[in-house]
């Protein structure tokens, strides 16, 4: 038999190695809403943070900022926020922004 | 204008690493085990091995060939062997001197079911390693089947309403109580609304497992399978502990101790609507429902209260 | 370099396979007891509790955590054994193939007993039967002593780097268990020397923590193919490691067992039985009188069951004009015994000859001297051209 496939792992069983290789999904694509913050209002309690399911709240040293790349639209970081500084919009409205 | 002081929630102290996971993963919008997950390496550190089985967690703890969504190493083992799979693990590692903090990481259908046998041999041995169930009350990856740990009159895929099935007609199995009787080094329920008392209880379970056998049963409501708004997923969790569905309370050598003190319980309706899984039930099934509560929590307070005698 | 002359014993075939594994060095044990395989696991626990072995023994609550234990420390590094039996081995059936698919090099002694579905507490193999599929390597023992030498190379086998299987080690439960026989167990210093080549070899991938290496990981399409793939091929290389470390065996300890197979007096016989297990026993007897009447028989005892010797098979019975096979298990599904239908597979490349199936010692029903005898006779009247039946029951008749 003449193998033409290009082995995958160099172990014999499946081994999966993170340093070889991070698997990422495209979460950013399932969101039909986004969280959009009002400065003014958020106090930096880091609520919105904590309860992100992805984690994708970034600390902006003085409020935090959602990384849209990963985040699902859940709504969570909106629904907990105590400030109400954070609203959750519809991905129509964003639409020219790519 | 918020204030120039504003400071961090001390709540993120307890993080000892990065995220240890992908940004993007295959957990649902919403659902409080990405969360829980995403927890346990923060506080407990990248040695952290976690053991786990066919589940929510398998498509994100388990790789995909030789890609990981994750950077802690893990062992993917069958669904009745994640108790015993950690056990082997953990006893090579003390025995060969490796820092490791394994983490069995399973669904309640595992823990209070199909690995309920190897679970309480490992209690029983006290294995020095932390089992982690978190309880979506059901079969969740399936597609939202029962297990042991739905609660009475839930409708789930196997438990339908209809003309005649009324939801799951019997009440869930007590499995905290259950793993307290092991008298295990440590054990804790935990809900991600309480992220402080729930971080707390990792550092000390990583702590404590050197010692001994640790349990964790952590509420994961499933977004998808009861029915609950994914931007309400943590009221969810945070209306349980508060209307005593779901107890914060710890034990180290069997010894249980209240964590979150409920003042003034709320009645469960103020639980059950804001999911889908219980509004066929009427007025008797939801007063079933909370005697059934009410008698859970009165054993624990009573066992908790006898303990606090002890010392 | 030769092993010194070990020390003879009498001793039943579990302690003698407990003392051996203890000479193996495993760092993790984990038994759960079960007729006919108990004194296995008593034994081992007695030598961690006298000091004898340094091991984490693990009293597990079931075999399926007795194999999830062993599969798991030896994926993170570990040598490890158990032992099981028949219900005992069908109640881990996850865990085993668990282990052969993540090609953890675990040893397993199996005593053979009969399986669920009747209630038997007798020997037979049909709990090696229901497990041939696994992606194990099975091998069968005839004695006391092999129970011994077979186990040491087990450890050989399973953590070859090339091979990196998991190993079953069967032998009769009752016939072997509960036999005293005359031992000898080699030295501790001679078991470590031929195991001493595992030490010289790459490092096998193992759950390091930190590491960010998951053993398990989903095997997606190609990566599924390829695992199986590897696991199939090493099955394949496994054939001739047998043979390599049976004669590295014999160089060393002056013992050989044929490797993949035993062949007894072959060479010139027209006929052949194949048989395995303590009834090889019985079978040479068998072959030596029958000999003694003229007829030209002789016996190949199957050692190697998984991977099926098949090479080995064909070069011993190529040319011979019928061959008899002898099974202590049920084919469900086929009509000949499980290890006839296997040699009938590959019966083009040995010849067109009767191939003739007989059941026995099933329940603890001896395979006698008559029972072998008999079989000789329907073989050899067979092979000069006589009718003869596919299949016989023998206690059936």
């Amino acid at each position: 038999m003449v193998i033409k496939h290009q082995w995958i792992f160099k172990t014999e069983s499946p081994w999966s190695d993170a340093n070889q290789k991070m698997l990422v999904l495209d979460t950013g694509g399932w969101r039909t809403e986004r969280p959009v913050l009002d400065k003014s209002l958020c106090n930096y309690c880091g609520l919105c943070s904590l309860y992100c399911p992805p984690q994708c709240m970034r600390d902006k040293g003085d409020h935090y900022e959602v990384d849209l790349a990963f985040c699902k639209g859940c709504g969570i970081c909106a629904h907990e926020c105590p400030k109400k500084a954070l609203t959750m919009k519809p991905e129509g409205e964003f639409t020219n922004e790519g | 204008m918020v204030e120039a002081t504003k400071k961090r929630n001390k709540i993120f102290d307890y993080f000892t690493t990065e995220d240890q996971f992908s940004g993007g993963v295959a957990w649902c919008a919403g659902c409080p085990l990405e969360l829980i997950a995403r927890t346990v390496p923060k506080v407990m550190g990248n040695k952290v091995v976690f053991v786990g089985t066919p589940s929510c967690s398998a498509p994100v703890l388990h790789g995909q060939n030789i890609g990981a969504w994750h950077k802690c190493s893990y062992l993917a083992c069958v669904m009745t062997g994640v108790a015993s799979s950690a056990t082997g693990l953990s006893r090579y590692f003390h025995r060969t001197n490796q820092e490791a903090t394994v983490v069995a990481f399973t669904g309640d259908g595992c823990a209070t079911d199909i690995g309920f046998q190897t679970l309480s041999g490992a209690a029983e041995r006290n294995e020095r390693f932390i089992y982690l169930a978190y309880d979506n009350e059901g079969y969740m990856n399936t597609g939202n089947q029962r297990s042991s740990s739905t609660q009475k009159g839930a409708a789930t895929t196997t438990t339908p309403v209809g003309k005649v099935g009324k939801g799951k007609p019997t009440a869930q199995k007590n499995m905290t109580m259950i793993m307290l009787m092991h008298k295990p080094r440590y054990m804790a329920t935990a809900n991600p609304a309480y992220m402080e008392d729930f971080a707390k209880k990792l550092q000390k379970a990583k702590e404590l497992c050197k010692e001994g056998f640790v349990y964790l049963h952590v509420f994961s409501p499933c977004p998808v399978g009861w029915r609950i708004d994914s931007n309400s997923v943590i009221e969810v969790c945070r209306t349980a502990t508060r209307t005593n569905w779901f107890p914060l309370w710890e034990a180290e050598n069997g010894k249980p101790r209240l964590t979150v003190e409920v003042a003034a319980p709320k009645p469960i309706t103020e639980f059950t609507k804001l999911m889908r899984k219980f509004s066929h039930l009427k007025e008797d099934g939801l007063a079933e429902l909370q005697r059934e509560i009410d008698e859970r929590y009165a054993l624990l307070k009573t066992l908790v209260d006898a303990a606090a005698k002890q010392t | 370099m030769k092993a010194k002359k070990g020390k003879i014993s009498v001793m039943m075939g579990n302690v003698v396979a407990a003392n051996v594994a203890r000479l193996c060095r495993p760092e993790v044990v984990a038994c759960y007891p079960i007729t006919p395989q108990s004194e296995v696991a008593e034994t081992m626990s007695g030598f961690v509790a006298d000091g004898s072995l340094d091991a984490e023994i693990v009293e597990v609550e079931g075999e399926n955590s007795a194999m999830n234990v062993c599969l798991a420390a030896s994926v993170a590094g570990a040598r490890t054994f158990t032992a099981t039996s028949s219900y005992g081995l069908v109640y881990m059936y996850d865990a085993i193939m668990q282990a052969s698919g993540y090609r953890a090099p675990v040893v397993m002694i199996n005593v053979n007993r009969e399986t669920p579905g009747i209630h038997a507490v007798s020997s037979g193999q049909q709990d090696m039967i229901a497990t041939r599929d696994a992606g194990w390597v099975q091998i069968i023992v005839e004695n006391n002593q092999e129970i011994a030498d077979q186990l040491i190379m087990c450890y050989r086998l399973a953590e070859d780097y090339d091979i990196q299987l998991p190993v079953m080690l069967n032998y009769d439960g009752y016939y072997l268990s509960y036999l005293n026989e005359e031992v000898e167990i080699p030295e501790q210093s001679d078991v470590d020397a031929f195991l001493a080549p595992l030490k010289n070899q790459p490092q096998r991938p193992r759950i390091i923590p930190g590491a960010a290496t998951g053993c398990g990981t989903h095997g997606m399409e190609m990566g599924y193919v390829e695992a199986r793939y590897k696991h199939w091929a090493a099955m394949d290389r496994a054939k001739k490691k047998v043979d390599e470390i049976d004669q590295q065996f014999a160089d060393y300890f002056g013992r050989s067992y044929g490797g993949q197979i035993e062949e007894y007096r072959m060479n010139d016989a027209e006929i052949a039985i194949l048989a395995s297990g303590s009834a090889a026993g019985t079978a040479k007897t068998v072959v030596d009188t029958k000999r003694e009447e003229g007829i030209k028989v002789g016996l190949v005892k199957q050692r190697l069951f998984r991977p099926f010797p098949e090479e080995r098979l064909i070069a011993a019975l190529k040319g011979k004009k019928a061959v008899g096979v002898i099974d202590r298990s049920v084919g469900f599904g086929w009509k000949y015994g499980p290890m006839c239908t296997e040699l009938k597979a590959i019966a083009p490349s040995i010849g067109n000859v009767p191939i003739l199936s007989y059941i026995d010692g099933l329940a603890n029903l001896d395979i006698t001297i008559p029972h072998i005898g008999r079989v000789v006779d329907e073989v050899n009247a067979a092979a000069k051209g006589n009718a003869y039946q596919a299949v016989t029951w023998i206690p059936m008749e």
